[in-house]
């Protein structure tokens, strides 16, 4: 086991946990060891329980020949690396159809059929394409309202990130570009600044600063990116959305 | 991260609905309007948002897939 892997992904995972969206009830568990810097076996197990998000650890760590909670797996599937390239496709394919229990297998072919090789295991895929793999998007009906509650579930779900303007009192102003959706497809707005939650008790918290780049998850600020995790999280972010903009315009194509 | 969860309006009122889903758990707050489902109707969820109106026989499928991936996730823990 690697702590410092664990940790990382726990911070990733919190938020979206403690609104009920995913993984076990675990009654302030991931917090507690986040603010103590824990990383125990009983953490690990939590951890284990997210439907989603372990598959693809083991998916990713199998492929490179890492440990599952090794740094770099779990960083690819957030923020991405070069891990994410070491997945065989045929891998991803069959992965996702035996793992992704939620997904219409149709859809799942049709976005391989389109995508071929080019489908990353990489968590901000998994939601942008979640966005082209469901039937109500490319509906007739849908309004601008909609369209806004799509992107916004869509922004608040993928990992983004932005630079810290103020910082206050367990909330950062962050400058982030939101996602938007426009003429059907996904894009990044231009910069707009939101407040944050984040956490003084969780590492490296406790001294972050006006100018660090933050990644938010359901508006709680993560960790406090490297540099080139800063880089790598926009390349990849980007060709996410290029991927499902290419696999909503061909579904577009269809109809 | 989420999870693309299916389960049933319990109550709604207003766009907005309780969901029950197949895994057991539920969300009080769920965000119907997109789709406009009423009481009674089986949603997937993601996030706080309903993106889709499944079928009885598509949700009766996904209500088994899941039972499936419980059980693999308890085989991968045993």
């Amino acid at each position: 086991m690697k702590a410092d892997g664990v940790l990382f992904h726990a911070k990733y995972a919190f938020m979206p946990n403690s609104l009920g969206y995913c993984g076990p009830d675990e009654k302030g568990q991931i917090q507690r060891d986040l603010e103590g810097g824990r990383s125990d076996e009983e953490l690990v197990q939590t951890l284990q329980k997210f439907e989603a998000a372990y598959p693809f650890l083991k998916l990713i760590a199998k492929s490179a020949g890492r440990q599952v909670f090794e740094y770099s797996v779990p960083e690819a599937y957030w923020i991405g690396n070069r891990l994410l390239d070491m997945v065989p496709v045929s891998d991803f394919y069959s992965f996702s159809h035996r793992e992704i229990k939620g997904r219409d297998p149709k859809k799942v072919r049709e976005a391989f059929r389109e995508l071929g090789g080019a489908a990353p295991p990489h968590h901000t895929f998994y939601v942008m394409s979640t966005y082209a793999t469901t039937a109500v998007p490319d509906g007739p009906n849908v309004t601008n309202e909609a369209r806004g509650k799509i992107a916004e579930v869509v922004d608040n779900c993928r990992i983004s990130w932005g630079t810290v303007r103020k910082v206050e009192k367990g909330e950062l102003k962050v400058e982030v570009r939101p996602v938007g959706v426009e003429d059907g497809g996904l894009l990044l707005n231009r910069p707009a600044v939101k407040r944050v939650r984040y956490n003084p008790e969780v590492n490296p918290f406790g001294a972050v600063k006006g100018g660090d780049i933050v990644s938010i998850h359901w508006n709680y600020a993560c960790d406090i990116l490297t540099p080139r995790q800063a880089k790598n999280i926009a390349r990849y972010t980007d060709a996410d959305m290029k991927l499902v903009n290419r696999l909503l315009k061909s579904e577009g194509s269809r109809k | 991260m989420c999870v693309t969860r299916a389960g049933k309006v319990v109550s709604a009122s207003q766009g907005r609905a309780r969901v029950e889903f197949f895994d057991g758990r539920a969300l009080d707050d769920v965000d119907v309007s997109v789709v406009n489902a009423k009481k009674g109707a089986f949603v997937e969820v993601f996030g706080n948002l309903a993106l889709g109106v499944l079928s009885p026989a598509e949700a009766k499928r996904r209500k088994q897939a899941w039972a499936e991936v419980v059980k693999a996730m308890e085989a991968v823990r045993e």
